[in-house]
């Protein structure tokens, strides 16, 4: 087991170095902003994960760093505070500062109402932000420049996700020993029973204002890096869906394993990416996926991966390996069916179609061209396509059901079987 | 130990109100030290509130409670446990889902200093270590070691949580019902326990079995709707006609 887990890490690292030889350059920027999303995650699950504290405004932290870095890189007219590779220390700083301050109320209440007041203060932030021209440029942001420094131009987008990669590595290394040390282990014991910990002689509140702030540290040091990425701030950064995308990816990934966020944010900036140029409903797809991922496997994706060894050691890899095909494929048809009947209701109500329709009420449902073909709205024929697919896809998971309930009774009757037989002998 | 050693936690005239209702009215009580004293009474007596203004839960609105030379009314828990104070609680208070070792080494780490220590491995505490795995063994779960605390059986949890309270090395010890909802022999095996466990410290018990507060406890004080009606020896109170009026009623047979 330990070893699979060096083996998963080394290849990923290596994945992740040779990305940018293997891709194209608008891939490479959404590496990028995959990279900082994973890190924001991270930083996020510190709090969330670890230290049992859902924080519903973490793009306030995020967003603080992106500008604090931008004031970095423009300090001495433009010259720089620092050189470009740390200016996200400016973020850093800056989230650690406001985190601080900000966990000192925030954490001085529990469960909903820590979140609660996390989510005013970020609204607090997206609120004042437009008017303080000085600070946040208004509502039209601030600019700045990367700087050529060490000798590298940092002009390529090649250049900014190696800087981006090796930020990244460094602040989860950290962020992962941080678990290993006393308050790391101790911030466990705050998630679990803050009550306990209290009368146990620690005190709780300023455990959860110094977990709040490094929380907020690495969220300051994503945002730099969004800064050097983008080369711009803007108060859009604090956003509520911001903070939502943070909680959704954690969730997604999986916020009991340390990985699990990463995992999380970096699938679903790829599925934004990938998604958002092929339609337009990609924001329902994105929260079909939450709602469905949180229904079927509350332990997110990490989940997924930890079911599936604990599951081929019981029932044995070639016992799962057709229901999983059988489960994947189902899968697929439903996605299919689901995105057909999705896909064709978004146009038949696009405000496109439904004016075209008005300038010529004569001329009647015009084909709607989806998939390579043209449909139309007001025959059956169209609608028989994603009704047959989702109901083949739901007679195949209900089949899927009974072959995975009649596995686990053959694989229990054996054991007890073989339980049996033991006892026989021991007689 | 001489006779009549020096009260160590002294509770004097407290009172407490919820809305309209006095919980606790004017409890004054005595605890020696190195003794083991029993607080026994009916349900709704005030036993567990009084445990929640020793410990700083709550704040007494009258009186004054003093711990090893301390005043600690409407102190925080977490002083309280520093002065060495420690608790268990009525109801199962543990970290659920962390071993048994961790929920133990956390209890061990607060005695070390180790609250806000950033640059160091918790695994390069060969010392904290050390303690929690002697812990481990005082209360017998070395078995049970890197099992996850909230799949113990009840007892067992009951066992972690003395040892959670005589990790800090109290000088007080604070069990509120330790043994509700064991069996006779689970009830036999905790006494046992508590009694090897709280040797040479100072006890405060809440405990509804008579059989094991008369052969665990020096001292026992009677508290009737919140008020001390009587503090003695266990024969002392055996003896007392207002303790057998007031809580012992008929069925109590000695």
């Amino acid at each position: 087991m330990k070893s699979n887990i060096w083996i998963s890490l080394a290849v990923g690292t290596g994945l992740l170095l040779a990305f940018p030889a293997l891709v194209s350059q608008p891939l490479v920027n959404a590496g990028i902003q995959m990279l900082i999303a994973a890190l924001f995650a991270c930083a996020f699950n510190l709090l969330c994960g670890q230290a049992g504290m859902l924080s519903f405004g973490h793009a306030a932290y995020f967003g603080i760093g992106t500008f604090a870095t931008i004031h970095t890189m423009n300090a001495f007219g433009g010259a720089g505070l620092l050189p470009t590779p740390l200016m996200p220390l400016g973020g850093a700083l800056i989230g650690l500062l406001t985190g601080g301050v900000a966990g000192w109320f925030a954490t001085k209440r529990t469960g909903t109402y820590f979140a609660m007041i996390t989510l005013a203060l970020a609204e607090l932030l997206h609120a004042l932000a437009p008017h303080l021209k000085g600070v946040f440029g208004g509502e039209a942001g601030i600019y700045a420049m990367r700087m050529p420094a060490w000798g590298i131009s940092f002009g390529s987008s090649i250049e900014v996700y190696y800087l981006t990669l090796a930020w990244v590595f460094v602040s989860l290394l950290l962020l992962y020993l941080f678990t290993l040390t006393p308050m790391g282990r101790l911030s466990l014991g705050l998630r679990e029973n803050s009550h306990r910990l209290k009368f146990l002689g620690y005190d709780v509140h300023r455990l959860s204002v110094t977990v709040f702030a490094i929380s907020a540290m690495f969220a300051g040091v994503a945002g730099g890096l969004q800064a050097l990425h983008t080369e711009s701030a803007n108060y859009v950064l604090f956003e509520g869906h911001v903070s939502a995308a943070v909680v959704l990816n954690s969730y997604i990934g999986g916020v009991s394993a340390f990985l699990g966020p990463a995992l999380g944010a970096v699938l679903m900036t790829f599925f934004g990416y990938a998604v958002s140029d092929l339609t337009r409903s990609w924001l329902l797809y994105q929260g079909l996926l939450f709602v469905l991922i949180m229904m079927f496997m509350p332990t997110g994706l990490i989940g997924v991966f930890k079911w599936l060894g604990t599951s081929r050691k019981t029932y044995g890899t070639a016992q799962l390996l057709p229901l999983i095909c059988l489960g994947l494929s189902t899968g697929m048809i439903l996605t299919a069916g689901v995105v057909f009947a999705v896909e064709m209701l978004q146009r038949v109500f696009s405000l496109d179609y439904r004016s075209m329709s008005a300038l010529s009420p004569a001329a009647g449902w015009a084909p709607i061209t989806l998939f390579g073909r043209d449909w139309l709205p007001n025959s059956i024929g169209t609608w028989i396509v994603p009704l047959s697919l989702l109901l083949v896809g739901v007679a195949l998971t209900s089949q899927v059901k009974r072959l995975w309930r009649s596995l686990v009774d053959r694989v229990e009757h054996h054991r007890e079987n073989s339980d049996a037989a033991i006892r026989r002998n021991e007689r | 130990m001489s006779k009549n050693p020096q009260p160590i936690l002294t509770v004097s005239a407290v009172r407490k109100v919820f809305g309209e209702t006095e919980i606790i009215r004017g409890v004054d009580l005595e605890l020696r030290d190195g003794q083991r004293h029993a607080l026994i009474g009916p349900n709704g007596a005030g036993k567990s509130t009084l445990f929640h203004l020793i410990s700083g839960h709550y704040a007494p609105d009258e009186g004054r409670i003093i711990f090893d030379g301390h005043e600690i009314q409407g102190a925080s828990p977490e002083y309280i446990n520093r002065l060495g104070l420690a608790r268990s609680f009525q109801i199962t208070n543990i970290f659920p889902k962390l071993s048994v070792f961790e929920n133990l080494r956390i209890a061990v780490m607060r005695r070390h200093g180790l609250q806000n220590t950033l640059w160091r491995f918790m695994s390069s505490y060969a010392n904290v270590r050390e303690d929690t795995d002697r812990l481990l063994e005082q209360v017998r779960l070395q078995s049970r070691r890197d099992a996850i605390a909230g799949e113990l059986s009840y007892s067992e949890q009951r066992s972690m949580e003395i040892a959670m309270a005589l990790a800090s090395e109290p000088k007080v010890i604070l069990l509120d019902e330790p043994t509700a909802g064991m069996s006779h022999e689970e009830t036999d095996y905790a006494i046992d326990l508590i009694k090897s466990a709280t040797q040479g410290r100072s006890l405060l018990i809440v405990e509804h079995d008579m059989d094991a507060v008369f052969s665990l406890c020096d001292r026992i004080s009677v508290l009737v709707y919140g008020q001390v009606i009587a503090t003695g020896t266990p024969e002392e109170i055996r003896n007392n006609q207002k303790v057998k009026e007031a809580y012992l009623g008929e069925e109590f047979k000695v």
